[in-house]
């Protein structure tokens, strides 16, 4: 008994010794002294900015990226990879593009008003009562053909600010949208097609990254497709059309895909690529 | 008797007065403030009663068995491989002390627990093995002069390549066990190895079985380490041996601050771009923390009823394996 209360107590006496602590009680002094503490003190419940956040140290992030990079070169399907690329790489574009939404009123509405996409919060029964050629119709068709839902999405973990976590958390959620206007499948070269789209659009160094080393892997035949049409296609697309960001999806559903493509000044792929199946 | 019986009364008091007010029948006791040397003594028996430390976070004792078996769990699949990139491959070297200090000979019944994917019980296999092959070679060269009958006989009894040696491997976790067996299996080793899915703080075996204990890096995720060392004893037999290779405390301080800088940074990093899985690493690094030194364990070990207990530090008291027998 003499020896558990000790087990105990111990870490208790640590943490006088070294301010910080775990428990969500003392918060105050917790991150008063995050600087000096390193910060495994603060990753139980008292430094947290929003249920998935996991508070990084500037070297972690650094070890983060270089490690997520090696790794979704190495093997391709870890998309969770590029993921964690994007957060710890990003956090000066998130900025520029959470500006950017503010000042256009829709984006702004959008960074107010927080939709998120997934199955639990699309109306599924209202997408498929749609008409042919509307906007909410491609998308579905999107989901159904190339088998992915919107809920494979992780998580945003490893940014340091809120609203920015939400930022690229609805980047994330978008990008099957962005594949049904540009009309992308999801094989390795649509895929890379649409991040040459992001990366024009966001300038987020995941997406330039992705762009620009992802089609290593591309046989010799996609590799010229895709320099000679796709990519200058993808860039002047991505140049010419607003910020993606700033479109409120959920409430465009009615909206023809035509008339969608024309607002955003999206022109049709000028060759097929072929989907999955 | 009587303060227990009030203690108990005054918890439950406390507890129902966001319900409706039931007739809490110790007016005195319930007006008392928490504040109060009574109060704040018996909230703290109840706190340390219930409450137990996971890594850095604090929850209840029956909360943490459920959460280190997900933590296992999520792990399973690619421990061996992160096992490697943490310590650098040097955990091979941790495990090989151990079987070195250990010293089986073919005949040793052995008790592997939280032996999860094997490692210990391979490497005492390989031992006895070869200390068998030794044997009798050692054997045959004495005898020179052998009659026909003798040597054929000699060859038929060659089943138990062992000696009779024999490894139990204990595991709380499914998972861990099923890595353990495809890897028997990819390796070659059947003979003397057995899986028992089971629970170090109440092993399903008779008293005074085994003639060694070991348990690698396993017992600092028990919620309660007293009673899976009173289980040691108690499965051992009389001369049995309780070997613990663990984490501990490092006693050098320019080692000990690289090494948390080592862990705190790196190793999380280390489990989210290999597998996947930030939480489970952090949790690693954090039970370490908690678990107790050197001295303080060998205590506990000694509470238990071991005699002779010992400790050894490796690699500047990163790990260290304690010894204790059942005398």
């Amino acid at each position: 008994m003499a020896t558990l209360l000790r087990g105990l107590l111990r870490p208790l006496c640590a943490f006088q010794g070294n301010p910080g602590s775990s428990t969500g009680k003392r918060r105050g002094r917790g991150k008063e002294s995050r600087g000096r503490v390193p910060l495994r003190a603060v990753s139980h419940g008292a430094g947290l900015l929003y249920p998935e956040h996991i508070p990084t140290s500037p070297l972690q992030k650094l070890l983060l990226a270089a490690g997520s990079a090696g790794m979704a070169l190495y093997d391709p399907y870890r998309h969770d990879m590029v993921a964690v690329l994007g957060e710890t790489t990003g956090h000066r574009t998130l900025k520029v593009l959470r500006d950017q939404m503010k000042r256009d009123p829709e984006g702004a509405q959008i960074l107010q008003e927080r939709p998120r996409i997934s199955l639990s919060t699309l109306d599924m029964d209202k997408l498929r009562g749609l008409p042919e050629g509307s906007f909410g119709c491609a998308y579905l068709r999107f989901l159904d053909v190339n088998r992915v839902s919107p809920d494979t999405r992780a998580p945003t973990r490893f940014v340091d600010d809120e609203e920015l976590a939400y930022v690229i958390q609805r980047y994330r959620e978008i990008h099957d949208m962005l594949h049904t206007l540009l009309g992308m499948p999801t094989n390795i070269l649509g895929e890379i097609v649409v991040k040459w789209f992001e990366a024009v659009q966001t300038g987020l160094p995941m997406c330039i990254l992705s762009a620009l080393f992802g089609p290593i892997q591309l046989s010799a035949q996609s590799l010229r497709l895709l320099i000679s049409e796709l990519i200058p296609w993808a860039v002047e697309n991505g140049r010419r059309a607003p910020c993606v960001l700033n479109v409120y999806y959920e409430r465009r559903w009615e909206q023809p895909l035509q008339a969608l493509r024309q607002e955003l000044g999206i022109t049709e792929p000028p060759l097929r690529v072929e989907g999955l199946v | 008797m009587a303060a227990l019986g009030s203690w108990a009364l005054w918890s439950s008091c406390s507890r129902g007065r966001s319900r409706a007010v039931l007739g809490c029948r110790l007016p005195g006791l319930r007006s008392s403030s928490p504040r109060s040397p009574l109060g704040a003594r018996l909230l703290s028996q109840e706190k340390e009663a219930t409450e137990t430390h996971f890594g850095f976070e604090t929850v209840s004792e029956e909360e943490k068995g459920g959460k280190v078996y997900q933590v296992f769990e999520s792990v399973a699949k690619k421990y061996d491989v992160m096992n490697d990139m943490m310590s650098l491959g040097i955990h091979r070297v941790w495990k090989d002390l151990l079987l070195w200090k250990m010293r089986p000979f073919p005949g040793t019944q052995l008790l592997d627990v939280a032996g999860g994917t094997g490692d210990i019980a391979f490497r005492f296999l390989n031992y006895v093995q070869a200390q068998h092959q030794r044997k009798q070679k050692k054997q045959l060269r004495a005898q020179q002069n052998l009659s026909w009958e003798e040597i054929a006989r000699k060859y038929q009894n060659e089943e138990d390549s062992l000696g009779g040696s024999r490894v139990m491997v204990c595991d709380i976790n499914k998972e861990m066990l099923k890595i353990g067996k495809q890897k028997a299996h990819a390796q070659g080793y059947k003979a003397g190895l057995a899986w028992i899915l089971g629970d170090a703080e109440e092993l399903p075996f008779d008293d005074d079985k085994f003639d060694v204990y070991t348990i690698a890096f396993g017992i600092r995720n028990v919620t309660h380490i007293d009673q899976a060392l009173r289980e040691a004893h108690r499965v051992l037999k009389p001369g049995g041996r309780f070997l613990c290779l663990e984490f501990s405390q490092v006693n050098n301080p320019l080692v000990s601050r690289l090494y948390d800088v080592y862990s705190f940074q790196v190793i999380p990093v280390l489990g989210e771009v290999i597998a996947g899985d930030w939480k489970s690493y952090q949790y690693l690094v954090e039970s370490i923390r908690q678990f107790p030194s050197q001295e303080e364990f060998k205590e506990m070990i000694e509470d238990a009823g071991f005699q002779k207990v010992t400790y050894e530090n490796l690699t500047s008291g990163i790990v260290a394996i304690h010894s204790g027998f059942k005398l």
